[in-house]
This record gives C-alpha cells, structure tokens and sequence, in this order.
C-alpha cells in the first residue's frame, strides 16, 4: 500500500523515512531533500504529514522540530497580475 | 593536521572534501542547516564571463572540478551546460567579451535578432546585445550541498550542523573552535559566506566587505522550456529554468541587509520577467524569498591566511560563489597544506 504525503511531488511515506534515514532529520533539510512542502500547495497538504512523520522517527516533539520557514505568496499569483502591480 | 571549517556552504564543504583527500583531519561547524546560507538560496548561475583574469580562471577550473567531483564522489549535481547569456542594451556593456576571449572562452557576440534563434519566446526589443557563453549554464545548487555533503561524510569528515562556531584565538594564535565544546584545531578556515564578516570583526580583523540582499523566486515547474541561464545586465533581471522545471529569477541584489522578501520585489519582477519572456505572464509565482551575500573589494574573493595567525580566509564570493568557489576551494587546500610544512 502506498502512502501518498505529499500530492503535489508524489511523495510517499516510506521517501520521507528513507531521506530521515539518510540523516535530512531537520524539518529544513527535510523539506529540500525530498521538495515536500516545495510544490504548488506550499505545505497546506503536507507539512503536517511530515512533521508527524518525523516526530514519530525522531522522538522530538512538533515544538521542538518547529516548521518550515513560510513564504509568500499564500497561493500561487501570475505573473501578469503581479506585472499590473505599481512599483514603489 | 586538525583543520575546522566555519560555513558548510559550497567553499566550506569543497575545502573539507579536498583537505580529507589528503589525509587532514577536517570538522565543519554549520550555524543553522545546511543550505540556510547562499549555498541553497541562490539561482544556480555558471559563468566564467567575469571582468578580472582571476575570477576567469577560477571558474574555467570550476568547471572541470563539476565534471570530476560528481564522478568521484558518486553524486548527479544536476549541472546543464545549456549556455548563459548575458543581455545588455548597449555593446559598452559587454565590451568584456574581447578580454574574456583571451583566455580561450568560445564567446559570441550576438545581436537580439540572433537570441531568437536561441530562445525564440525572447523579446528581441528588450535588449540590443548579448554575450553568448555556451559552456556556462545551470546547477542545482541543493545537489551541490548535499553531494559534496556526502563526499566529506565518506572520508570521515565530521559536519556539525545548528552549531554556531567561534574561534579560539590565544596569543594571536588559532586554537581551534569553541562549539557547545572546544574542538582544537591548527588551522580554522573562515568561510561563513555574509557571516565571514561578523566572525572576523570579533577577532578585531579589519573587514570592508559588503553584505548584499537579493531576492528571489519561482514559478510552478513546466516541461523543458528554457535552455540557457539569462541574465540582464542593464535592469538586473536573471532568470532561468531549474532541473526540476520551475522557473527561478531575480533581480540582482543591493546592500540593505536583511533578509526578508518583499512584495515590491514580486512587481518589478514580474514587470521586468515578462517584459523579457511575454509567455511566461500565464505562469504563477509559488514562493519567494531572500538571501545574502558577501561581497569582496573589486567583486574579487578574499582568500589566504590573516592576521591572526592559522586563520584562513574564504568568502568574498559575491554573487559568483557557484562557478568559482570549488577552484577557491582547491586554492586553499594547496595554501593550508604548504603552510603546515614550513
């Protein structure tokens, strides 16, 4: 049975142990190694899959891993719109 | 020999990597992840189109240091040779391309008309000029990191990460690094990248480089759209296609520290972007953000030993620290080695 955690990179549970294995056991490096949370969803879908992914490997708690760093945009913005924009 | 490595960026693991191979004990301290610092937030540019002599140099022997530490260590950096090009809208602005030629790169000199041929969905009125350099071309950074990451770990060599590193001095003279712990060591090399600075002016080393922001982002991935690596030298404008199909610009940074992402940035971007690439106006912008760097007198790399005696420095890279810095690397594994047996 496969486990899908991450939709936008088809990303499955057993990849996320294996990088966590492989010692990408920060949630950081984590996020890079696998591009968890780097697709067009930006974590909403995923981030918590991996947090409790790598809690339950690592003994550390939610707290102690923390999360990713959270970038803008909240969601995906074309760049025609962004290109209507006024310059400051 | 016990070395200790401050930064694991690109020159900070390339120099543990080189100085294990011949023998020398190597720690690398890593303040937060690896990745945190330029290493994995800048673009993945190679070039050797560069004003000075050295840098050329540096960058032509890069490019075969690529070439052969991703066979022998047993890592794909993703690397594309699919050419850079740098656009301009005027012929002073690439006046370099007679010097550059000198030292043997197959530039060609190029009118917009004939970067169509290259890139079709170009704007051949948003420039005039191009310099070609088909050697240069893309690298995904992150693999970089992470495969000479790897190559350290197999020669034994300790990477500490989320360990913020200071150095020992005792009588002018380096001792090692206090980490949580004293780890001691001859040599303790400097290559922290835009925090260099900071480690330097706490030794009371006179510093003058300049720390620079510059922002970034990327679109969702598309099939194989883009060849080469484009950068704008009239606007600051470069953009380029990744590995994993996003496309990943910028506009080249100012010193103003810092390293937040802002929304105006996201504008002239996308003014600019698709001003350049009118096709790519449909694409969305997935994420953004920012990153420093530090900026060497001249746009030249600061490397050799300093004034406190077995520090050795090497950062300075500016925005070049990807197509010169396994050379610099390679420069100062030879330095710290002749040091040690006079």
């Amino acid at each position: 049975m496969r486990k899908v955690v991450c939709r936008c990179e088809d990303l499955t549970e057993e990849e996320i142990v294996h990088a966590i294995e492989l010692g990408y056991d920060d949630i950081e490096s984590l996020k890079r190694y696998t591009g968890a949370t780097t697709g067009p969803c930006q974590g909403k879908g995923c981030l918590m899959h991996v947090l409790r992914i790598l809690s339950q490997k690592t003994g550390k708690s939610i707290d102690e891993i923390g999360i990713t760093t959270q970038r803008p945009p909240v969601n995906p913005v074309p760049l025609y719109i962004l290109a209507s924009g006024e310059e400051k | 020999m016990k070395v200790a490595i401050i930064g694991a960026g690109i020159a900070g693991l390339a120099t543990a990597y080189f100085l294990a191979k011949e023998g020398v004990k190597v720690k690398v301290f890593e303040q937060k992840f690896l990745l945190h610092g330029a290493s994995g937030r800048n673009s993945g540019g190679l070039t050797a189109q560069f004003k000075d002599e050295e840098l050329i140099k540096l960058a032509l022997r890069s490019e075969e240091l690529y070439e052969k530490l991703q066979s022998e260590i047993g890592f794909n950096f993703l690397l594309r040779r699919s050419g850079y090009l740098k656009l301009a809208k005027t012929k002073e602005e690439l006046e370099e391309v007679e010097f550059q030629r000198r030292f043997g790169l197959k530039l060609k000199l190029l009118h917009a008309e004939e970067v169509g041929e290259i890139f079709p969905d170009i704007n051949t009125n948003a420039f005039k000029f191009a310099s070609y350099y088909p050697r240069g071309g893309v690298v995904f950074p992150w693999a970089v990191i992470w495969g000479l990451a790897k190559g350290c770990k197999d020669l034994g060599v300790e990477i500490h990460d989320f360990k913020k590193a200071e150095v020992v001095v005792e009588n002018g003279k380096v001792k090692g690094v206090s980490a949580g712990e004293f780890h001691e060591a001859e040599v303790v090399v400097n290559s922290a990248g835009a925090w260099s600075k900071e480690i330097n002016e706490k030794l009371g080393i006179k510093d003058e480089r300049v720390i620079v922001k510059e922002e970034i982002c990327v679109t969702e991935s598309i099939r194989p759209y883009l060849d080469p690596y484009i950068l704008h030298v009239s606007n600051g404008l470069f953009l380029s296609q990744s590995m994993r199909g996003e496309i990943v610009g910028g506009i080249v940074g100012k010193s103003n520290g810092g390293v937040g992402s802002s929304f105006d940035f996201l504008v002239r971007y996308a003014k600019l972007a698709t001003n350049l690439v009118p096709k790519l106006k449909g694409l969305s912008i997935l994420r953004q953000w920012a990153g420093v760097y530090d900026e060497g007198i001249n746009g030249k790399p600061v490397m050799g030993f300093s004034k406190v005696q077995g520090l050795y420095q090497l950062n300075g890279f500016g925005r070049n620290g990807m197509s010169i810095a396994l050379a610099c690397a390679e420069k100062a594994t030879k330095e710290i080695l002749n040091a040690q047996l006079r």
